[in-house]
């Protein structure tokens, strides 16, 4: 397979897996065999694009010229490779799971339900994928329209407030502040191209380049920097396979890669001038991350603490990109796919528990992993890994987060970084230890027959995944210089 | 023989393509309401296909720019030959989907509807080729009798209250449009608009208020806020096909007028920069009162005028930059306009709805019309990858260039309430149930929603290769701002 070959694939798999599935809808055994096939068949494609990735491959697609000097292309860089493989590889997992959970819970419209995570997973590859800021703008806004369907799914009051929060708060930011960055970028530099060493670098003043990074950050509402970070908490009752895409393989890593992008791409060398902005939103960003922490504690609904959770994770991303160095993109790319594999881990956890136990507060959690031990040692794995506990992957990732701000001389924000880990401990280590070490409850099941094999194999093969990065830090780091080395 | 005759037909195509349309509207009003609606029909496609031999050869065909004198003072210029291919399109597929409503008009007056219909745009496109400021006159003010005429015909009573109101406000304009014809002539010593252009103008002053009374006369006709009043009170009572062929057809058809004669008085170096002031006054007035009605509205045709109203000022916004790139972005963000109003105005008017709630779940009622109309909301949106993305980005590629900052401002201002009342629409339709049985046309009538959604089609393929469009709005802003220089 070629990589050009590949690239295509990872783009058009998705949205012919959303159309199978809703074409296939009956019968339900045919439906999950192409939602499966077309979600592995994805993963393939993607891990086909780190090989050609890693060989030095020039790999690049433009569908179409949509506005002068300005095409909807797509191109393979490190970043987004690695990006698009972790995805696949969870989103094929994700697949399998979420065909367990509607089979579980007998959700009304599953095949709408397929097909919009479909579409949400091909739109977070063209995210990965984008070659210039209009490509991404184009397939960020493509995600925010196809995720809002899943979270207003429901289609009650409260998932339309929710879903009217979401896209409200995603297309405004997008719209208010990512836009007129884009345009003045457009200005300045007369090019909208990715490229390594930033496209801005040299030709923007310190004004200038302060006030586009604060626009670019907080327009990326996908990140959750607060105080756009709403959409997300708000978004935490949606369906629960709908929740592994927010939260695990869509939305936070697409605006996480996003603000790598603009990091690395962007600004270059040119986000040491913007360092007045860039130190305010580190700033924001580590506060952000222990109020999270610190909200997550006191939410005795899972999916909401939860929800808190992956706030100050991802806003460690936003902590990393920011520091303009090397070590701190690094530190945020590990981020992004530590957080994506702990994330799914643990929303698909979740969602198994509900689908089999309708269990959903974290009082009612305790014991389950007597009764559920597939499902809550893979929650277990997963929340040491949020927390940062080694071997697990997270753990790198916030070592060398602390390390390189630190570095750039950033102590407090460092110390931000820490001081998020323990709070973070505190709200989801009690709660893995009570699921395992409880009484274990005597009436578990809502179904006799306890998780199918499609609801608890996901989940301990993406917890499996955050033990990857304790032996590929080294080649990942060597993998993913080219994004930098430009810029040094 | 029959080529020579061809081109002969063509070498007249101006004249042509405005009186097979009057003679077929004529035609249609004698004749029985499905009968006069294929009459319409087909006098509006001859009439689209002369607007559009008309535009290839002076624009895409790169050739000599030719002007074309008529005996009736009809002249056609790049903004003239692009807006007649536009409005005459837009005016076929009005037509043909308005095939599905005519039963909403009692039957004897079935046929003038439609007569007046394709009357309408017809005398719109006359207003876009005729040579001088009084024959605008008499085209625009019969193609506004005609559209007041129509929303009058609609069966409610309100209707008639809208019409009377346009009466009103075209009565106004007429007078506008007169007294500053008359301050030009008298300062200018010509009509003719490409003469104005490059005429030597004694009292400036009384040279720019003159064409400032023009600019907001047609712009009252153009539904550019705040001189829209009109607008609610015409559309929110009347029939669907009515209100969509007004929407749309005429809405369009009287900004591009607009356009054209704007271009023309910007270029004179007297009343240029006068007359640029006001049209960006006024532009940025629509775009901020549209915005925030649109925002406000409860009633679907009402929402479409007035995001079409702050479209419209968007379009005024480009003009006054007097450039090459800012006319051309008018013509592209025209384009949006169009598709947009086809889209909303016609997708209502299929799913037989009128206030926003009627729109509850109309996607799964009437898939076509929520298809269409979900395409004209994410262009409001100003989503990239459609029509109206790309307007407002050479809106803004235009004003940055020219320093206007604000007018980016601007943009962004519309794309953020297109968010909340587009989002409100797309909402409605596809995550509501539905609370109303459906309304639109039965049998294989249906079928003739089709046309709007090949409108959102269209707006989708132009969004995403736009390349065709571009390259005519480039040559016909450079030929109306080269043919006076």
């Amino acid at each position: 397979m070629s990589a050009s070959f590949a690239l295509f694939g990872v783009l058009v798999a998705p949205v012919l897996q959303a159309l199978f599935v809703l074409a296939l809808q009956k019968p339900p055994g045919l439906r999950d065999v192409v939602h499966i096939g077309f979600a592995l068949a994805t993963a393939i494609c993607a891990a086909r694009l780190v090989g050609a990735a890693a060989d030095g491959e020039t790999v690049r697609i433009a569908l179409a010229q949509p506005l002068p000097n300005v095409a909807l292309a797509f191109v393979v860089e490190p970043l987004g490779a690695l990006v698009a493989a972790t995805i696949g590889g969870l989103g094929f997992l994700h697949a399998a799971h979420s065909a367990g959970v509607v089979r579980a819970t007998q959700e009304k419209a599953p095949a709408r339900l397929m097909a919009f995570m479909a579409l949400a997973s091909g739109a977070t590859m063209a995210v990965a994928f984008s070659a210039n800021l209009f490509t991404f703008f184009v397939a960020y806004q493509a995600l925010t329209l196809c995720v809002f369907p899943l979270v207003a799914h429901r289609g009650d009051e409260e998932a339309r407030r929710a879903g009217r929060t979401f896209l409200a708060t995603l297309l405004t930011a997008s719209m208010g502040l990512f836009l007129p960055a884009m345009i003045w970028t457009y200005a300045i530099a007369g090019a909208l191209d990715f490229q390594p060493g930033g496209v801005l670098a040299g030709r923007v003043d310190a004004l200038t380049a302060n006030i586009l990074l604060v626009l670019f950050v907080l327009g990326l509402a996908m990140a959750a920097m607060p105080p756009l970070h709403r959409w997300l908490p708000a978004s935490s009752r949606a369906p629960d396979p709908a929740l592994v895409t927010i939260q695990g393989v869509a939305i936070l890593p697409a605006g996480g890669v996003g603000l790598i992008k603009i990091a690395a791409f962007v600004f270059g060398p040119a986000l040491a001038t913007a360092r007045f902005a860039a130190y305010g939103l580190i700033l924001l960003a580590g506060v952000g991350m222990c109020v999270a922490a610190l909200i997550a504690l006191s939410r005795q609904d899972v999916r909401e603490r939860l929800a808190y959770s992956c706030i100050a994770q991802s806003l460690a991303v936003a902590v990393g990109a920011l520091v303009a160095l090397p070590m701190g993109l690094f530190a945020a790319a590990l981020q992004i796919v530590a957080f994506a594999c702990s994330a799914a881990t643990l929303t698909m956890a979740v969602g198994t528990t509900g689908a089999i136990t309708a269990r959903r507060t974290v009082a009612d959690y305790a014991g389950l992993g007597r009764v559920m031990p597939w499902t809550f040692a893979g929650f277990a794995l997963a929340s040491a890994s949020m927390i940062g506990m080694p071997p697990f992957s997270g753990a790198w990732a916030k070592l060398w987060l602390i390390t390189a701000a630190a570095g750039a001389g950033l102590v407090w924000a460092a110390a931000l970084v820490g001081a998020a880990a323990v709070l973070t401990f505190a709200h989801l280590a009690p709660l893995a230890a009570n699921t395992l070490a409880g009484k274990a409850p005597t009436d578990a099941f809502k179904r006799p027959d306890g998780a199918s094999i499609l609801l608890a194999a996901p989940v301990i093969l993406s917890a499996a995944a955050t033990l990857w990065l304790l032996v590929l830090a080294d080649p990942l780091s060597s993998f993913l210089a080219p994004i930098w080395s430009d810029g040094q | 023989m029959i080529g020579a005759y061809v081109e002969l037909a063509r070498a007249h195509a101006p004249l042509l393509m405005v009186s097979v349309a009057f003679g077929a509207a004529a035609l249609a009003m004698l004749s029985p309401p499905r009968l006069s609606w294929f009459i319409a029909c087909a006098g509006a496609l001859v009439s689209a296909v002369f607007a559009f031999d008309l535009a290839w050869r002076l624009l895409a065909g790169g050739g000599a720019f030719a002007f074309l004198l008529e005996g009736v003072a009809l002249e056609t210029d790049g903004v003239s030959v692009f807006g007649a291919a536009l409005v005459s399109l837009t005016g076929v597929l009005a037509l043909l989907a308005a095939g599905a409503q005519l039963g909403d008009f009692e039957r004897r007056t079935a046929s003038v509807a439609t007569a007046l219909g394709l009357a309408v745009q017809t005398a719109w496109i006359g207003a876009l080729a005729a040579r001088d400021l009084i024959g605008v006159f008499v085209a625009a003010e019969t193609a506004w009798l005609a559209a007041a005429a129509l929303l009058a015909l609609s069966a409610e009573r309100g209707a008639l209250n809208g019409a009377l109101r346009m009466l009103s406000a075209g009565g106004v304009g007429a007078a506008l449009f007169l007294v500053g014809a008359a301050l030009i002539h008298r300062s200018a010593g010509t009509l003719d608009l490409p003469a104005i252009a490059e005429a030597h103008i004694e009292a400036a002053d009384a040279a720019a208020l003159g064409a400032g009374l023009i600019v907001l006369s047609l712009a009252l006709k153009a539904g550019v806020a705040p001189l829209h009043d009109w607008l609610g009170a015409g559309f929110s009572r009347a029939n669907g096909a009515a209100a969509m062929i007004v929407g749309a057809a005429a809405v369009v058809g009287a900004l591009t007028v607009l356009v054209r004669v704007a271009a023309y008085f910007v270029q004179a170096p007297a009343i240029g920069e006068g007359v640029s002031i006001a049209l960006a006054v006024l532009g940025g007035a629509s775009v901020v009162i549209g915005s925030l009605q649109a925002v406000g509205a409860t009633n679907v045709r009402r929402l479409a005028a007035y995001a079409g109203a702050a479209q419209a000022g968007g379009v005024l916004l480009c003009v006054a930059l007097g450039s090459p790139a800012g006319v051309a972005a008018a013509l592209v963000q025209l384009t949006a306009l169009a598709a947009t109003a086809l889209a909303l105005f016609g997708g209502a008017a299929a799913g037989g709805v009128r206030t926003l709630e009627g729109l509850d779940g109309l996607g799964r009622r009437a898939p076509l019309a929520g298809a269409a109309m979900m395409a004209g909301a994410i262009s409001l949106m100003g989503a990239p990858l459609t029509l109206g993305f790309l307007g407002r980005w050479r809106l803004v590629e235009a004003g940055v260039g020219a320093g206007w900052w604000w007018a980016a401002g601007a943009v962004i201002f519309a794309s953020l309430a297109g968010v909340f009342y587009g989002g409100r629409l797309i909402e409605r339709l596809y995550f509501r149930r539905a609370g109303e049985i459906y309304l639109g046309g039965a049998g294989a009538w249906r079928f003739a929603a089709a046309p709007l959604l090949l409108a959102a089609i269209v707006m989708t393929a132009l969004g995403v290769a736009p390349g065709l469009l571009l390259d005519a709005a480039d040559a016909a802003a450079a030929q109306i701002l080269g043919a006076a220089a």
